[in-house]
């Protein structure tokens, strides 16, 4: 075989090992946004060494820290293949109905949060049962979620944020624990390591990526593909609602505009950090470094002076270039899935 | 009539060679189809015929092969299928590909609805439908949406759109699989229909009762070769099994020996498949019994069911009948169930419903197979590395570690890891769907081996192969299967492919007898 024959030379082995893991180390992904968030850093720092401040630095976390929270489950759920627009209108519908439960049912605070958490657990078993089930195509099914949701708010509030709130919640948005951050950012670091420990080390993850990988391999070996969709769904929704409580205890008050437009920032952040859309593909890691570059430019582009509507525009650019490199990446690393077989090698002649 | 036939060819091929990465399909064929007749294109499958038919329609574009294309006598180069198209070759696939929410008159000019001029006008397109459509002797309403047609219907929109372009020769790729007897024959009145009008027709098959039926001149490939060239006048079914099953390279399978009689591990009775719509036809009664230790071959021509009966028995597909293992009724419903009940199934194609691209190596192998490798649903990351290592040393996979991607894996070592993830489980009975597809001789070899050596441990096998002569080799027992059903069954040595393509050739044209009476000059259905 000329497998064989390619290891006995050498010089050559070693330069194909050093390219592979070259290689693999590109096709890891993450180190690849790893690299382009050092760069940004530096960037930023030396137009203005005031971005890497204390306050700045403790800002760009906080926002991190709620947006990310979401990004966990956004994660989960591409590697699944699928995705929810919805999880922004989710987080504000799960805040202000936990904030309506405390205050004009005056429920116990543990209640009416738990009740919120039900509220986004709901939505993503609504959206996973008419994804699977249905087969309605996510796209369709959480857009429309998205809009549900928006009226179910306004629904829920008459318009006008819900306040005040027992001041337990304000407590909890108060709290400090290290470096000025709270609640938020605890459950965030322990729910992105949990994660990422359970998509990478155990079997469920391991399936979850066949699921996303190709649906019907997964199915033919034995993997409830379906079930597995449902829960990524519902988990979405409930850390959205998590997400979208914490920013209520924030502000102390159950305001209508929470979660609005973090959809689009989840989804932008966790496909710059390399998790792909197409599904079965991304780290928990990835995703979350994704998210931080993405808010580090953001904030950037602020501490330096530059017009509020250039961050969107920046925003934008880098979720294209960041899925453009996944697309090559694909077509380079992970080929194969499409049609064409794009190298057989070690195939003998004749 | 076809003695008046013209000596000047339409279209001509002269010594076409195709390789695929080291591969040879075609090794010098050489074909001329003269003016005015349907020429059939027949052999075996993998004997190179979809091989040809993508060079002459320009998918295998000018310079992946080497030989020449000849029309009216003189070269051209096809760069691509357009370039094919506007060199006059026409070209009706297998697959029914219409837009089924357009009318039946877009369809048939689609692409080209316009008419040259910038908008559509129904009216227009409509009538030159209705004319195109009188020269075929067709009813179809253009103005008709094509989802309302039946899938005979659709085929013949298609005829038409490849006409549409006024082809010097129109090419047609099994243009009856998914038709029933009486479509055939409908669709065989527009053809003889087109070639008394003076088309030039290559009709691709491999339903000897057809040929027999409605060509003119025949060429037979076997092994990326031409077998025989055959007038209408010598036509004769004997002659064409001879000259698709032949002699050719004598591969050495390892002996074995049929187990001892002994209870049936699986047994399968009336077991029925609905056909799907335009696809396939579905499997019919279909009942047999399969020892531990013994080797069940399926033989039968592409679409003939035996993808489905494996499917069925492994829960990918609704079936109705009974399944039993080890004399004890199971019910399956999906693949889970089989797994559980110790039924494993290696599918036919690897890139689509094989292997996990997203995935290396390793966790390719053990995907599924996680239980006994994991404490509380946390994969122990040694026991797998171990598991994996010592499943790609017995299966001798090559790759350079279990990180690898798969993706830049040889076919045969693809193969071998597919295997390495479905004996994991430790099957008790064994589905393999096309186990050397793609794969190279050495391999080929290999898993000849393991399917043995596995009898021997007693797993009952059943193995589906298109090459007759691997399902022989191999088989201690074999079932053809035609149109879904079992037509003959023999032991090892009793068979041969003749023997199957003779029960197959029976099979069809009773089933066209049955419904048209058409009188077939098939042999004797017994051998």
């Amino acid at each position: 075989m000329d497998r064989a024959a390619q290891r006995s030379t050498a010089p050559e082995a070693s330069g194909r090992a050093l390219r592979d893991r070259l290689t693999r180390l590109v096709a890891v992904g993450e180190v690849g946004v790893l690299l382009a968030l050092v760069v940004i850093v530096v960037f930023f720092y030396v137009l203005e060494p005031a971005f890497l401040s204390e306050r700045n630095i403790r800002a760009i976390l906080r926002v991190v820290s709620f947006v990310g929270i979401i990004a966990i489950g956004q994660t989960i759920l591409l590697v699944s293949g699928e995705f929810d627009l919805s999880v922004g209108a989710v987080a504000g519908l799960s805040a202000v109905v936990s904030a309506k439960l405390m205050t004009a049912l005056a429920l116990p605070v543990p209640v009416a949060l738990v009740g919120g958490v039900l509220v986004g657990g709901c939505v993503g078993l609504v959206n996973g049962l008419a994804v699977v089930k249905l087969k309605i195509p996510a796209f369709i099914q959480t857009l429309g979620m998205l809009f549900i949701g928006q009226g179910l708010i306004q629904l829920v509030t008459n318009g006008y944020p819900v306040y005040p709130l027992p001041k337990v919640v304000g407590a909890i948005g108060m709290a400090d624990f290290v470096f000025g951050l709270g609640w938020s950012f605890v459950f965030f670091v322990i729910a992105a390591v949990s994660a990422d420990f359970v998509l990478r080390r155990t079997v469920l993850g391991r399936n979850m990526y066949a699921t996303g990988g190709n649906p019907e391999v997964a199915r033919l070996v034995g993997i409830d593909t379906n079930r597995y969709k449902i829960g990524a769904f519902m988990v979405t929704g409930m850390l959205a609602a998590v997400a979208g409580m914490f920013v209520m205890a924030d502000l102390s008050s159950g305001t209508t505009s929470i979660g609005s437009g973090w959809e689009l920032t989840v989804i932008a952040g966790v496909v710059v950090g390399g998790v792909s859309l197409f599904g079965g593909s991304g780290t928990m890691a990835g995703g979350l470094i994704g998210i931080l570059l993405l808010q580090v430019v953001t904030s950037g582009l602020v501490v330096i002076g530059v017009n509020a509507n250039w961050q969107q525009i920046a925003v934008g650019l880098i979720m294209v270039i960041a899925v453009g490199l996944d697309v090559l990446r694909r077509r380079t690393f992970i080929a194969g899935s499409s049609a064409q077989p794009v190298s057989e090698p070690g195939n003998s002649p004749g | 009539m076809t003695d008046t036939r013209a000596p000047q060819s339409v279209i001509e091929c002269r010594g076409i060679v195709k390789s695929f990465s080291g591969v040879q399909a075609l090794r010098g064929v050489d074909i001329a189809v003269h003016a005015g007749e349907i020429h059939a294109l027949l052999g075996q499958n993998g004997a190179g015929k979809s091989t040809l038919v993508k060079i002459l329609n320009g998918v295998h574009a000018d310079g992946s092969y080497s030989g020449e294309i000849l029309i009216d006598g003189k070269p051209v180069r096809f760069g691509s299928t357009s370039d094919a198209r506007g060199h006059g070759v026409g070209y009706v696939p297998q697959e029914i590909e219409v837009l089924e929410n357009l009318t039946v008159a877009e369809n048939v000019f689609a692409g080209q609805t316009g008419l040259g001029g910038l908008l559509v006008s129904q009216r227009a397109l409509q009538a030159r439908t209705r004319a195109l459509f009188r020269d075929l002797g067709l009813t179809i309403d253009p103005g008709a949406l094509v989802a309302s047609l039946t899938s005979a219907q659709r085929h013949l929109v298609m005829i038409a759109r490849a006409l549409s372009f006024s082809p010097r020769v129109l090419m047609l790729d099994e243009p009856t699989a998914s038709l029933s007897g009486a479509e055939v024959d409908s669709l065989f009145a527009v053809l003889r229909r087109l070639r008394e009008q003076g088309r030039t027709m290559i009709f691709i098959t491999h339903r000897l009762p057809e040929v027999l039926a409605l060509c003119d001149r025949a060429t037979v490939l076997r092994d990326g070769r031409v077998a025989a060239e055959i007038g209408r006048e010598d036509f004769d079914a004997d002659r064409f099994i001879f000259a698709m099953s032949g002699q050719r390279l004598q591969r050495l399978y390892p002996h074995h020996d049929a187990p001892a009689d002994a209870p049936p591990l699986l047994s399968v009775s009336n077991l029925s498949v609905q056909g799907r719509f335009g696809v396939n036809r579905g499997v019919t009664g279909v009942s047999f019994d399969v020892k531990p230790g013994e080797i069940l071959g399926l033989a039968g021509l592409l679409g003939s069911g035996r993808t489905e009966i494996l499917h069925a028995i492994y829960g990918r597909i609704p079936y109705s009948g009974e399944i039993r293992l080890g004399g004890q009724p199971v019910a399956i419903r999906k693949a889970s169930d089989a797994l559980r009940a110790g039924i494993a199934l290696l599918t036919e194609d690897r890139k689509h419903d094989g292997l996990l691209f997203n995935l290396p190596v390793g966790a390719n192998i053990t995907i599924g197979n996680l239980g006994p490798l994991s404490a509380n649903g946390i994969v122990r990351g040694d026991k797998e590395k171990s598991a994996v290592l010592a499943a790609m040393r017995a299966l001798n996979v090559k790759a350079r570690s279990p990180q690898a991607s798969v993706a830049h894996l040889s076919g045969g070592n693809q193969q071998k890891l597919l295997f390495a993830r479905v004996l994991m489980s430790a099957p008790r009975v064994l589905l393999l769907d096309e186990p050397t597809k793609g794969v190279d001789a050495g391999t080929r070899h290999e898993i000849y081996r393991l399917i043995v050596d596995l009898a021997n441990q007693g797993v009952a096998l059943i193995v589906v192969a298109s090459e007759l002569e691997e399902v022989i080799g191999l088989a201690d027992r074999c079932l053809v299967v035609a149109d879904g059903r079992v037509v003959d069954a023999f032991s090892r040595e009793a068979g041969s492919e003749d023997r199957v393509l003779r029960a197959v050739a029976a099979a069809q044209a009773a089933a066209s007898a049955a419904t048209a009476g058409v009188a077939a000059r098939t042999g004797n259905s017994k051998a």
